[in-house]
């Protein structure tokens, strides 16, 4: 945003002077490091289901402030059709005055509008609850940031004319189950989809990928993956909440805490929406000697807007230090934090970080165990050996 | 002023590229674009591992691995079921719900297909180890 405004003002002065100074900065650009790369030896995923896609991204290459496209977890619930662009639409339709039927180019040429934030799968640590839980055994991986471009819902359903009667936006994808499963469509609260949701076609500035929803997604910021429809081919905007099992039993979790491996009764639960606040530890020594600093990287986020700090203890709770925020930071995207740490003594030192978000919610020690085991986020930890 | 540093940077830069360049490269020597070609994506991964999703594992052998090859094959690999450690009471819940689903499985086999997944990926089975994968879609 600086940039352009910088670059805006130098073309008042003097439009010559103005692109010798762009062609020096693009030259300078590639001249120099790249920083918030992912090193290739860490540029791998974690193929947790072969047919339908499901992969991870390891905790090392989730170390940028923007996840790069092709290390972003994939999470599909069966064999997606993917969708011809040339021959695709969105309908918007329901309780509206005008419905719409967009095509790609017509989605373009309406005001852009974009969010740098996190999406994550509301099952992300589902294999660290205890007692084990089915499902997709997804263990950290299953997150990423990234800048998501597109149209403002609002914009859609300002221009279809939202009627009164309207609540919720039942939200299809193009993605068909097979025999008898049923099918994934949801519906989200219109407060909250018109307050920051986005149909994108872009993601860090390209194309959606299929494998990331192509042509267009859903984007949810701060809420889980579970409402970011991608194929998205229709918006219904209707008084009631969709039904069906996507909505009524799975993504459910449980209104108040109760023993491990307790099962809560239908009416005990509510649906998944905002992200828990979360940090993770993604690059971390596993040896050091008495005297010398290391550091500690990782990620932080929250369905709060932002992240307010992040620290780190070497005695499992007692006592905290905290951790340095990286600079960048958007509404509902990840915060990158680093933390140097002097072993005293020789031994192993189990160390682990705890965030707290802009609303004051601070990570616990445990997570709450659910019969899904959605929204791990107890805290993370690393064991570092430390040598005299 | 600033003319004159813009000056000054539109000789500098050019200098200070060639200087960052790798021993025994130099403008001169590039070979010439040839028009139409497309730019090459460079390789900036390990080309040893499997593109996502070729790497499909068999169900370990015994009796019901026909059953289960049946019955959860159609829709997911074998991963989704091998990456399970579920009780005795959670795969006959599993079993119910994916029959349920449209799962093929006889009511004469179900108990024997429970056994099987009871037996090979119960709490007390090795860990799941994911397949390590090039990024999406290399």
């Amino acid at each position: 945003m600086s940039d352009s405004r910088n670059a805006e003002s130098s073309l008042a002065l003097n439009r010559r002077d103005f692109l010798l100074l762009a062609g020096a900065a693009t030259l300078l650009s590639a001249a120099g490091p790249s920083p918030g790369t992912v090193p290739a030896s860490r540029r791998r995923m974690l193929q947790v289901n072969g047919y339908a896609t499901d992969a991870e991204t390891p905790l090392d290459a989730l170390t940028t402030y923007i996840t790069p496209n092709d290390l972003f977890f994939v999470r599909h619930h069966w064999n997606p059709t993917y969708q011809d662009v040339r021959r695709w639409a969105l309908s918007v339709d329901g309780e509206v005055e005008r419905p719409l039927h967009l095509t790609l180019a017509d989605l373009k040429q309406l005001p852009r509008a974009s969010a740098t934030c996190v999406l994550q799968c509301a099952g992300n640590g589902r294999a660290l609850h205890k007692p084990i839980v089915p499902g997709v055994q997804w263990k950290y991986g299953a997150v990423g940031n990234a800048r998501w471009t597109g149209v403002r819902v609002k914009e859609l359903l300002d221009r279809a004319g939202l009627k009164g009667t309207a609540r919720h936006l039942h939200t299809f994808g193009a993605d068909k189950p097979p025999v008898k499963t049923p099918p994934f469509h949801r519906s989200i609260e219109l407060e909250k989809i018109l307050a920051d949701g986005i149909v994108a076609y872009e993601m860090n500035g390209e194309p959606l990928m299929p494998l990331h929803g192509a042509p267009a997604r859903l984007v949810v910021p701060g809420w889980a993956g579970d409402h970011w429809m991608k194929w998205l081919e229709r918006l219904s905007a209707q008084p009631e909440p969709q039904k069906g099992f996507y909505m009524e039993t799975a993504y459910k979790y449980p209104k108040q805490p109760g023993e491990p491996g307790a099962t809560f009764k239908p009416e005990e639960m509510t649906p998944v929406t905002d992200l828990f606040v979360k940090s993770n530890i993604a690059e971390a020594p596993s040896h050091a000697r008495v005297g010398s600093s290391v550091t500690l990287r990782g990620f932080a986020f929250s369905g709060a807007p932002d992240v307010a700090k992040v620290e780190v203890s070497d005695d499992g709770g007692g006592n905290w230090r905290s951790a340095e925020l990286g600079a960048e930071h958007d509404p509902y995207a990840w915060r990158l934090w680093s933390f140097r740490y002097e072993p005293k003594v020789a031994g192993e030192v189990t160390l682990v970080a705890r965030a707290t978000d802009s609303r004051g919610g601070v990570q616990p020690k445990d997570a709450v165990w659910n019969q899904s085991g959605y929204l791990y986020n107890g805290w993370h930890s690393a064991k570092l050996e430390v040598t005299a | 002023m600033r003319r004159r540093t813009l000056i000054a940077a539109f000789f500098a830069i050019p200098v200070a590229l060639f200087l960052c360049l790798p021993a025994g490269t130099s403008a001169a020597a590039k070979k010439p674009k040839k028009p139409g070609r497309a730019k090459p994506v460079p390789v900036n991964f390990d080309t040893r591992l499997p593109v996502l999703g070729t790497r499909l594992a068999e169900f370990p052998p015994g009796d019901g691995k026909a059953i289960a090859d049946g019955a959860c094959l159609a829709c997911h690999s074998t991963d989704m079921v091998r990456q399970q450690r579920l009780t005795e009471k959670q795969w006959t819940a599993n079993v119910t719900k994916m029959v349920g689903w449209g799962a093929e499985v006889p009511e004469t086999k179900r108990e024997a297909l429970i056994a099987y997944l009871v037996k090979n990926f119960g709490p007390d089975n090795d860990r799941f180890e994911p397949v390590v994968t090039r990024p999406v879609g290399r």
